[in-house]
């Protein structure tokens, strides 16, 4: 497996993988918008034949200039491809890149309150802690947790397990 | 140049307001403003009121009516540049991009400096790649603007897209003069990654190297920053400053697998034995990174490579990792290596099943968690897969289920095993089990949807598919929203099997629709990028767009709409119902009856799907309509026309459509062979000898050994002679022809070029397969012997394969080797007996779905087998 920065290129199969994985899905021209504007940071995991198995889709919010943090947009992993660390890995170069590019105080992002599994990764592995609850975030109505992890200090314990 | 028909003040203020409401899109109150100038008879055909109605129109979705008004406001006012640049714009966004360009010029004449009008042009320049004329317009821009950055980088960069390096170098640092910055600027940090870039490419890595050491503290992307060093250390042959600067890399991120040939390069390490040194000494410095372990794996040779893989074995096995045989699959490449991984897990298997270790010490070793002789069959399944030894994997992988009965990897793997066993049913329904384990994952979803539709089942894919699309539009609706290729490209594969043309080229043509769409994504970007300085990925997305048809997403679906629109030809729709009458006088009555009854049935089916797609299309137009009503701010993109499957099946000009597939296949897939082959099929079928020629040179070009090659090479010679014979070809196109193909007859008949390709071949089913059709094309007294050559099912023939089998069926029946009905049953028999779960060689009479009984039963009589040492080659 390969971990490498995000090129143009890799963006329409980092969709596809996505639309695979993924019960939020976006059109082309949103990861464009990514690539175009971050392009250090989002990053993805590549097999032998150059397949994309997992990537980390993330931007900056741009309404907080006073308080500059990064946002994880979309995280995904083949199923095919878990337990091998991937995640942890393709977000520690995400938020590295923040803090060093966008001088990122913290990162955040959301995740469906039932996906035990993300949670379980985003708490357990990742570091994040749980900020809010936001209603309703999600298009069939569930709620979403907004969760956060500090980057002004050390990056989160080496771990090697992925939750499942 | 003012208007020539200027308004008086009050109305001029009016008119001010539309174009305001245009720009915040309040595009009712811009109508209403209109209506208080035109509703004056004095002003009634004043053309910059009417265009911009008409322009206001046009965004409500009411296209015929803006471009009447537009077209009338510029008849009235052919002097204006507000009505050549509103007719512009109208133009634009219907993307008729040359149109727009030629009325913005127009506007240009009557008011050359317009800024609003050059940035439009510029855009639509850089969006078809006009370079010249971008380049024209940047200067323009540039001399009206001299203080704006935008200005500068635009101008610049017309020169760097035309490889004009020395310009754009000279613009860019005269740029750079102006600017004044901080300690910390994203902004300039990316524009000064964009001049080294522009460095680089202009050849110069000296001066490239020097530009990054003067300025590398002003840029913050780090990452970028030392990849460049690297790489320009590298080429510049200064290896002790790239090793340096790797290793920091490799500090960085040891899971880019791109560093390490770099490293071996800075250290000049090329024997294997010496990577292998080196992967093991940043192991050593990097304990948890996957790469460098893994790596080493291909350069380990003899005694080391048993030892390192046997730890990497036992590792994965242990901690039960899912992606192991994935990972490790690379070295397959090598039999030898092949052959010790076997061995091991084999022998795991066995020691684990006795002693529960991996090894056969007994009590000597720890003892292994119970889920290692899990994995180790679940890897076993994979292995003996992938060789395609069908009977143990399916052996292997029910052990593993019997160990562990819910765990979904082992039912996706059953699943895949069947799949390539020729069982699309059997595979389908175990990754169906799977789903059922965990219907909240979106992975096995997608899995289960694309082997329904591998087995034709399309309804149902579409059904499972909506359990993660969004509620209130079809599943199908919102996969094409969302620009789900892969299942459009599956859904069209699985139609073209059912021969349901039409739907096949909705499909098609829907991806096809994706690609335009993303071509037009670029638009924004092109004024985005700029101000956010992002000009490298700018390129980047430029350089990706110009080849975006390269994509294998487009392949796949022009192939899939080519092969339909060959059919379509053949076998136009017409015709098809007209044969079908004709069979029907054939048949028995009782049959008729059975038939009438079966048509009677599809004919009810397809008429309530049509119900169901037109109450749909209801729902959809009046959600439109709800939203339009709910809020006046439309987007100013225009509904395509709605693709409708009957009419695409009914087609004219199939073969023209084809060329649409074709034309960027041409250029972005030319080291395809498939590309030129279906090139090949399209011109033959117009008559269109040169085409051909070209088709087939360019084949030639790419795989001169390809079976297809050498049948379409063979052919093609022979419908000349043909044409030649019936004076059918001008003499001079006769000449061309024989000089272009005499590399490649070398002054050879058919006949001898079919023997040669023969005994060079012999050894190959499907080269046999062509040289076969060939024989009894060229000489129909030959049947018996070229049937014996293509349907000879020895083992020691290379590229025996369900796909090739069939491959053979289908000749056998669609007349290529004459009437042969017998040799077809023999045929299909053998198949069966090879491949006796492959669907397609069911004798007939036997269900399409096989019993599954029956296969439980061959599994029990046979546990245990599948652990029995046995090499894979």
């Amino acid at each position: 497996m390969n971990i490498r920065c995000a090129r143009p290129d890799d963006l329409m199969n980092m969709q596809h993988c996505n639309l695979l994985c993924l019960p939020e899905n976006y059109q082309m021209k949103y990861y464009f918008y990514h690539g175009l504007s971050w392009p250090q940071l989002s990053y993805v995991a590549e097999d032998e034949k150059g397949q994309i198995v997992g990537y980390v889709l993330a931007k900056m919010e741009e309404d907080s200039e006073d308080n500059p943090h990064g946002h994880i947009t979309s995280l995904a992993v083949k199923r095919s491809h878990r337990r091998l660390g991937l995640a942890q890995k393709l977000m520690d170069q995400a938020a590295k890149a923040m803090v060093e590019c966008f001088k990122a105080k913290y990162v955040s992002l959301h995740v469906r309150k039932s996906n035990r599994a993300a949670l379980n990764l985003y708490t357990n592995t990742l570091n994040f802690t749980i900020s809010e609850v936001e209603p309703k975030y999600y298009a069939d109505g569930e709620d979403a947790y907004a969760m956060k992890r500090d980057l002004d200090i050390k990056p989160a314990p080496q771990s090697t397990s992925e939750g499942s | 140049m003012p208007s020539s028909n200027p308004l008086p003040p009050k109305e001029n203020s009016l008119f001010k307001r539309i174009l305001k409401c245009y720009e915040h899109k309040q595009y009712k109150n811009g109508l209403k403003f209109a209506k208080q100038i035109l509703s004056n008879p004095k002003f009634s055909e004043h053309g910059e009121t009417l265009a911009m109605k008409g322009l206001t129109l046009n965004c409500l979705g009411r296209k015929e009516e803006a471009y009447e008004h537009v077209r009338r406001g510029l008849r009235n006012d052919l002097k204006s540049h507000v009505c050549w640049h509103v007719y512009g714009l109208l133009q634009r966004s219907d993307k008729k991009y040359d149109e727009a360009i030629k009325c913005y010029r127009n506007a240009l004449k009557w008011e050359k400096d317009n800024i609003q009008i050059l940035r439009d042009l510029s855009l639509l320049q850089i969006q078809m790649r006009d370079l010249e004329g971008y380049r024209d317009t940047r200067y323009q821009l540039f001399m009206l603007r001299p203080t704006q950055r935008a200005s500068w980088i635009g101008f610049a960069m017309a020169y760097h897209l035309l490889k004009d390096y020395e310009m754009a170098l000279k613009i860019l640092d005269s740029f750079r003069k102006t600017l004044v910055t901080g300690t910390y600027d994203y902004e300039h940090s990316e524009l000064l990654l964009y001049q080294n870039m522009v460095i680089q490419e202009s050849g110069d890595l000296k001066e490239a190297l020097n530009h990054l050491t003067e300025c590398q503290t002003q840029i913050c992307d780090r990452l970028s920053v030392e990849e460049t060093f690297a790489l320009l250390y590298l080429n510049l042959n200064k290896f002790q400053e790239a090793e340096a600067i790797i290793r920091n890399l490799l500090k960085r991120n040891p899971e880019n697998t791109l560093y390490y040939p770099l490293l071996e390069r800075a250290l000049r390490v090329e024997k294997d034995e010496d990577k292998f040194n080196l992967l093991m000494e940043l192991v050593k410095a990097e304990p948890k990174a996957l790469a460098p372990r893994r790596l080493l794996l291909n350069y380990a040779t003899g005694e080391k490579f048993i030892f390192e893989i046997d730890k990497y074995l036992k590792k994965g096995l242990r901690k039960g990792i899912p992606p192991l045989f994935v990972d490790i699959r690379g070295l397959y490449k090598d039999k030898h290596k092949t052959n010790i991984i076997e061995n091991l897990v084999l022998g795991y298997a066995r020691c684990l099943k006795t002693f529960g270790t991996f090894g056969s010490k007994g009590n000597l070793e720890h003892k292994e968690p119970p889920s290692a002789l899990l994995w180790t069959y679940y890897f076993l399944a994979q292995h003996y897969d992938h060789f395609r030894k069908l009977d143990k994997a399916l052996e292997c992988i029910n052990e593993a289920i019997d160990h562990t009965p819910t765990l979904i990897e082992l039912f996706i793997t059953k699943a895949r095993i069947y799949k390539h066993a020729g069982d699309v049913y059997e595979a389908y329904r175990w990754v169906d089990e799977a789903q059922a384990l965990d219907t909240a994952d979106r992975y096995i979803n997608s899995k289960c949807a694309k082997y329904m539709l591998r087995a034709n089942m399309v309804k149902e894919a579409e059904e499972i598919c909506s359990k993660f699309t969004r509620e209130g539009v079809s599943a199908m609706e919102n996969l094409n929203e969302m620009q789900c290729m892969w299942f459009q490209t599956e859904c069209a594969l699985a139609y073209k099997r059912l021969e349901n043309w039409g739907e096949a080229l909705k499909k098609c043509h829907e991806v096809d629709r994706h690609f335009s769409e993303i071509v037009e994504d670029q638009f924004d970007f092109h004024t985005y990028c700029m101000r956010k300085m992002t000009l490298r990925s700018y390129v980047g997305l430029l350089r990706l767009e110009d080849v975006l048809r390269s994509h294998k997403f487009f392949q796949k679906a022009a192939s899939c709409a080519i092969n339909v629109y060959l059919h379509l030809h053949d076998v136009p729709i017409k015709d098809q119902k007209h044969e079908e009458q004709m069979k029907l006088e054939d048949l028995a009555p009782s049959e008729l009856k059975k038939l009438r009854n079966k048509q009677r049935k599809a004919q009810r089916k397809a008429e309530l799907q049509q119900a169901e797609l037109t109450a749909a299309a209801e729902k959809r137009e009046q959600h439109n309509k709800s939203r339009q009503t709910a809020n006046d701010q439309e987007s100013d993109s225009i509904p395509q026309d709605e693709l409708i499957p009957d009419k695409l099946a009914r087609v004219s000009d199939p073969l023209e459509q084809a060329i649409k597939f074709l034309c960027p296949l041409q250029t972005l897939a030319s080291n395809n062979v498939n590309t030129h082959l279906m090139a090949y099929e399209i011109y033959s079928r117009k008559g269109k000898p040169l085409l051909m020629l070209q088709s087939v040179k360019r084949a030639y070009k790419v795989d001169g050994n390809h079976p297809l090659v050498h049948e379409a090479v063979v052919r093609y010679s022979k419908k000349m002679l043909q044409w030649e014979s019936e004076g059918n070809l001008p003499t001079s196109v006769s000449k061309v022809i024989a000089i272009q193909m005499e590399p490649i007859l070398k002054g050879r008949t058919a006949f001898q070029i079919n023997d040669e390709y023969l005994k060079k071949y012999y050894n190959s089913l499907p080269a046999r397969l062509q040289a076969a059709r060939v024989m009894y094309m060229l000489d129909n007294s030959k049947q018996r012997e070229a049937i014996d050559l293509a349907t000879n099912l020895e083992s020691s023939l290379e590229g025996i394969s369900i796909q090739n089998c069939i491959d053979v069926i289908n000749s056998l029946k669609d007349g290529s080797f004459g009437k042969c009905d017998n040799e077809l049953n023999e045929y299909k028999l053998k198949c069966h007996e090879k491949y006796p779960l492959a669907v397609d060689f069911f004798p007939p009479g036997a269900a399409k779905t096989p019993s599954i009984k029956l296969l439980l039963d061959r599994n029990e009589t046979s546990t245990d087998h599948c652990i029995e040492n046995s090499n894979s080659n």
